[in-house]
């Protein structure tokens, strides 16, 4: 995988985002994690430019969470280097701070906080760690809940909306903070099919944006239409790394055929 | 989604790269735990200095030495012999504890059967039953120990007949009597070839532990449920039995007789004594019973169905089924209540109970001084005790882990 | 095979037939032989117990007398209720003044008017209301009960309280009416709807400076008669030694129990070592070590009076205890809030304070009354060591002349109020307990 190639799939995209400019926003170095004795990433180099959408996919146990919970060190790797936005995730907590504020997170789970109200859940980022006046994050919050379509939930508490709705909120609520790179591990997986769907139009909306996302799901449909490119983990290896027609249509690896065998 | 509106203030000043030493994390951790022992150390050094100022201008001692002086009293109950004048510090100390021991060992075995049974009466079908436990264990929960202690104390032991008089609990045989003296009770004085019958006891129980498991190992290779509480029953009962008749009974009871104004022979517990087992006992058991009840409804009551549908016998369903699935959620409370046990045994200095505390950090620490001294080594006793029952748990839980897995 | 679901089927309740409660009887009390029998049993037993006590405390007993001698004369049998009545004023305000007591039912008030908004549905900001609670109550509750001159610090703190006081109810009374708080209420009041909120802010911060200043001013020419600690007893002494054992024990258990689960190793060393330390000894000695060893622990000529001494000993295993019941609400918090707050850039404090704590203090509520009651039953200890508070002196009426040696009656009348506030307590907690494991579904 080259740069040529990734600059060949900003090109073709069916989008009408402009072209990825060249800077880097996430780098991956030769990282490792361990778990104790287990060996979970092993010699992971990944680049992420800005305005790319990545697709992580893999069987399950294979390291993918873990991979994109080391981006907003949620989780802490053990050598290598991680650069987010320009900064070297290293024990400073300030850089630490920083980038959390700058990368989104959507989780499998939702992960709204349940004593808050959908508006309060919103506002919590921009107003404590942002810093910004309560009437001014409210403005932005209802905003982004006009944008995924959920204005009138404004005063619900999240166990009063539905699966679908929560995710599309939690989605919300990472907005909020205005981050530059947006994470999501397996946001459908926890929900019905119909819901599924409105979960997936809001992140199509949001690539169409511009937003760089990586994204982690087993939704293929998905990956075909917005990736730029598509990463296939197994064993805590990255085994493919391909733009997505030549992903699905010509794997190159066995073991990615046999996983698109499985899962398609 | 480039947001104008707020991006300006999203404009963060990008931190440094380099190492940052007041941002690092463990500069930060190093430098919090130095905080909290500098900390930690200035309060002790106050308190240590204040303390040894204080000891220098009172002009008191310190040191375990007074351990090994003769104390100027002595308990009324003791496990083990002392006189006073004699007995030092140190043996003091020893009788407290026994004596503390000894009475929550009694009412941790009292309060644990006692619990049991009201927490099985709690769970009856028959509602007139279940409401008189759970009176039981409201009234018993909702009122502070100490007042149980000394209700018992003042309201029912006091007013025991005097020596002339006493209740015989026997029923005419003379041998249990309780006045206000306390509870007399005959005294086994065992003679010389005991042990013969200690040793069929033994052999007996180990007998049904082999009887036992064979019978489940048959019961697995045939299916024929072997019959065996009667036969274990029989077991325990006739072969010491058997021995201690052929052995000529060399086990006597040293009966208490009234001789003049009081009895004599047989054990005397205090009514000190009596007293705070009842109360400790009656207390926890409404603690233990709530425990058992929780522990018994916890158990999905799928698995009642389940083991019916097996076709499973309702005495069988329990002690198969529901006792082993509820005793997990059951035991870890129960110790920690046998703990609180012991703790509670302490209020006995409300009644005069000579147990460690009313010995050692009220009598002889007013007698010796040495209040350091005194404290900690109460303190460090019940601190012992409880990493001993602490243990317990550990091991308990550690043991239901492996079944789990 | 498709099920075609009637007609919404009206819903018919169980017919009340006149067996129903015969019924009830058979099916709950004679469904067997065996239960037969144990009902007969117990019946004999409730008839029996029932019976005694009632004779005994109701239909036998003296309720008015002037001596238990009075007493023996009227019944011999009966409950010599008198005397407890002679002592009620003793029972529940100790020696404290007579035509003072008006300070200690005041102080009642105001907690009980700070605390009600916690219980009303529509009232926002509880969290700051509790917070107002255990931080500025204490300082005009103290000045009540104690009285004397204030010093500047007691002057600023008692006026604090006050204007809290005074600002509480009113936010309450607005929200129960409006479901609005305070202070949207009055920058609405004052028609600033579209000016922005720092004006309004303003507004208010110069409204509460004013009314500050006023009841500062008012409150510097009032003074009560002091009351030395010594003639605090009685119930009144109990809630006050266990209401700032659990005021105190609560913000300090929550730092023990972060500091238990901290991964800073010296940190958790000392937190779990107090901790242990303290929940591992009886409560008596914790006491006794209170009073016979922290005149050693201060300086020369800096003398703690033994009230002071009880209290911090009290808040010191309380807080133990506390620190445990915030560590199992703690653990009731699933991991993912924490990486979801952190996700948003949420510090360590952040977090705790928005996101863990709140949660984790509505799931502990049900074990913090229990820890209370247990506090309440365990403040009965200090009798032993000389405070005259209930039960020191319900035991002291029995020296007391002309009731010489009634001990049974006051002791009853002792458990029964503590059951009384206990079990309420209880019922309540239980009560909460039921609430918050439904209220989280839908
Ligand atoms: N905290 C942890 N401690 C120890 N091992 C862990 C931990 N978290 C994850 N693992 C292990 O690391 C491996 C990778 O986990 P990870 O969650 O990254 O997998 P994944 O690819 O996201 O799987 P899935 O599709 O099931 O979410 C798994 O085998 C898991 O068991
Ligand atoms: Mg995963």
């Amino acid at each position: 995988m080259t740069e040529t190639k990734t600059q060949e799939a900003g090109k073709t995209r069916k989008h009408l985002v402009s072209a990825a400019s060249s800077s880097v926003m996430i780098e991956f170095t030769q990282v490792n994690k361990w778990y104790d004795d287990f060996h979970v990433l092993k010699n992971i180099d990944l680049t992420v430019h800005q305005g790319e959408r990545i697709v992580v996919c893999g069987p399950s146990g294979s390291g993918k969470s873990t991979l994109i919970r080391c981006i907003n060190h949620l989780e802490e790797h053990q050598s290598g280097s991680i650069v987010v936005d320009g900064i070297t995730l290293n024990r400073n907590l300030k850089n630490i701070d920083y980038i959390r504020t700058e990368v989104g997170m959507v989780f499998q789970n939702f992960n709204l906080f349940p004593h808050l109200t959908i508006l309060e859940n919103l506002c919590l980022g921009p107003i404590w760690a942002r810093k910004i006046s309560r009437a001014d994050a409210e403005d932005v919050a209802m905003k982004y809940l006009e944008r995924v379509k959920i204005p009138e939930q404004a005063e619900k508490y999240p166990e009063q909306l539905s699966g679908g709705q929560q995710q599309r909120v939690a989605i919300a609520r990472s907005l909020c903070m205005n981050p530059k790179i947006m994470l999501f591990d397996e946001p459908t997986s926890a929900l019905d099919p119909e819901m599924i769907k409105e979960v997936l139009e809001v992140m199509i909306e949001l690539a169409d944006t511009g937003m760089t996302m990586v994204v982690v799901t087993h939704e293929m449909g998905f990956a075909q239409i917005v990736a730029d490119r598509v990463i296939l983990m197994d064993k805590g290896e990255i085994v493919e790394e391909n733009e997505p027609v030549a992903f699905f249509n010509n794997p190159q690896h066995e073991r990615t055929k046999m996983f698109l065998s499985q899962i398609l | 989604m480039a947001v104008s509106d707020n991006s300006k203030k999203s404009e963060q000043i990008k931190p440094k790269e380099q190492f940052d030493f007041f941002h690092d994390e463990r500069v930060r951790s190093v430098l919090y735990q130095l905080l909290t022992a500098a900390a930690v150390a200035l309060v002790a050094w106050f308190l240590i200095s204040n303390t040894s100022k204080n000891l220098e201008a009172r002009g008191m001692h310190t040191g375990f030495s007074f351990l090994n002086v003769a104390a100027g009293f002595d308990s009324y109950f003791k496990l083990i012999p002392n006189e006073a004048g004699v007995g030092t510090y140190g043996r003091i100390f020893v009788i407290g504890a026994l004596n503390t021991l000894y009475v929550s060992l009694l009412a941790i075995v009292a309060s644990t059967i006692l619990g049991f049974f009201i927490g099985i009466l709690r769970l009856s079908s028959n509602w007139l039953v279940s409401k008189v436990a759970l009176a039981y264990v409201e009234i018993f929960r909702n009122t502070p120990l100490l007042i149980q202690i000394v209700f018992w104390y003042i309201s029912v032991f006091s007013l025991l007949p005097r020596v002339r008089n006493s209740i015989d609990l026997s029923g005419g045989l003379e041998l249990v009597l309780l006045n206000n003296r306390g509870l007399y009770l005959p005294w086994p004085v065992p003679g010389d070839s005991l042990w013969l019958t200690g040793i069929a006891l033994i052999v007996a129980i180990i007998a049904v532990c082999v009887f036992r498991r064979w019978a489940k190992a048959s019961q697995d290779k045939t299916g024929q449920i072997v019959p065996t509480i009667i036969p274990s029953c029989l077991l325990l009962i006739v072969l010491p039995g058997a021995v201690y008749l052929l052995t000529g009974m060399p086990l006597e009871w040293d009966v208490p007789k009234l001789a003049g104004l009081n009895f004599s022979g047989g054990a005397t517990l205090p009514p000190s004594f009596v007293t705070l087992l009842v109360a400790l006992s009656a207390y926890h058991a409404s603690y233990t019973a709530e425990m058992v009840r929780a522990g018994i409804l916890s158990v999905n009551s799928g698995q009642y169905d389940a083991a019916r549908s097996l076709g499973l016998k309702q005495g069988r369903l329990m002690s198969l089924v529901i006792i082993p699935q509820a005793m997990p959620a059951i035991v870890p409370p129960l110790i920690s209540n046998w703990m609180s046990t012991i703790k509670n045994s302490s209020l006995a200095i409300a009644i005069g109970y000579p147990d460690l505390v009313s010995l050692f950090m009220q009598t002889s620490l007013n007698q010796a001084g040495y209040a350091i001294e005194l404290v900690s080594m109460t303190m460090a006793f019940y601190m012992f005790v409880s990493l001993i029952i602490s243990g317990l748990l550990n091991i308990y839980n550690k043991r239901i882990q492996l079944v789990e897995r | 095979m498709t099920i075609i679901k009637p007609v919404e089927s009206p819903t018919v309740t169980a017919p009340l037939s006149k067996n129903s409660a015969l019924r009830w009887v058979r099916k709950n009390l004679f469904n067997s032989v065996f239960n037969t029998v144990l009902t007969f049993v117990m019946l004999y037993f409730v008839y029996v117990a029932g019976k005694g006590m009632w004779s005994w405390g109701i239909t036998d007993a003296v309720w008015i007398a002037d001596t238990r001698r009075e007493c023996f004369a009227i019944s011999i049998d009966g409950a010599c209720w008198a005397g407890v009545y002679a002592w009620f004023d003793n029972i529940f305000y100790g020696r404290y003044p007579r035509e003072e007591l008006w300070r200690i039912n005041l102080g009642l008030v105001c907690l009980v008017i700070w605390m009600v908004p916690l219980w009303l549905p529509r009232v926002k900001a509880k969290i700051s209301i509790g917070m107002t609670t255990v931080f500025l109550y204490p300082f005009l509750a103290g000045y009540l009960f104690s009285g004397g001159a204030k010093g500047v610090f007691m002057q600023f703190m008692v006026t604090a309280a006050i204007v809290c006081l005074l600002v509480n109810t009113l936010h309450a009374i607005v929200g129960v009416c409006s479901g609005r708080s305070l202070l949207e209420f009055i920058v609405t009041l004052f028609g600033k709807k579209n000016a922005s909120s720092k004006r309004g802010r303003n507004i208010l911060v110069g409204l509460f400076a004013i009314i500050f200043v006023v009841i500062y001013i008012w409150q510097m020419n009032w003074t009560v008669e002091r009351i030395p600690w010594t003639k605090w007893g009685g119930l009144f002494l109990t809630l006050v030694i266990s209401g700032i054992g659990i005021a105190m024990a609560l913000p300090s258990g929550i730092l023990l129990a972060l500091g238990r689960r901290s991964n800073l190793t010296i940190v958790r060393v000392f937190s779990t070592t107090f901790i242990e330390l303290f929940r591992s000894v009886p409560v008596i000695t914790v006491l006794f070590m209170a009073t016979t060893m922290f005149p050693l622990f201060m300086p020369q000529g800096f003398v703690l009076n033994k009230l002071v001494q009880v209290i911090i000993a009290v808040c010191m295993f309380n807080a133990a205890y506390m620190a445990e019941t915030v560590r199992g609400g703690l653990q009731t918090i699933p991991k993912r809030q924490f990486e979801a707050a952190h996700t948003i850039g949420l510090g360590y404090w952040q977090t705790m304070g928005l996101i863990i704590m709140p949660q984790a203090l509505k799931h502990m509520i049900p074990n913090i009354v229990g820890n209370f009651i247990t506090l309440l039953k365990d403040t009965t200890l200090v009798s032993i060591i000389g405070l005259f508070d209930v039960l020191g002196m319900l035991r002291s009426i029995s020296k007391d002349s002309p009731w010489l040696g009634l001990h049974k009656e006051p002791l009853v009348f002792g458990a029964f109020l503590f059951f009384v506030i206990c079990f309420a307590m209880s019922k309540y907690s239980r009560h909460l307990e039921v609430k918050l494991s439904t209220s989280h579904k839908k």
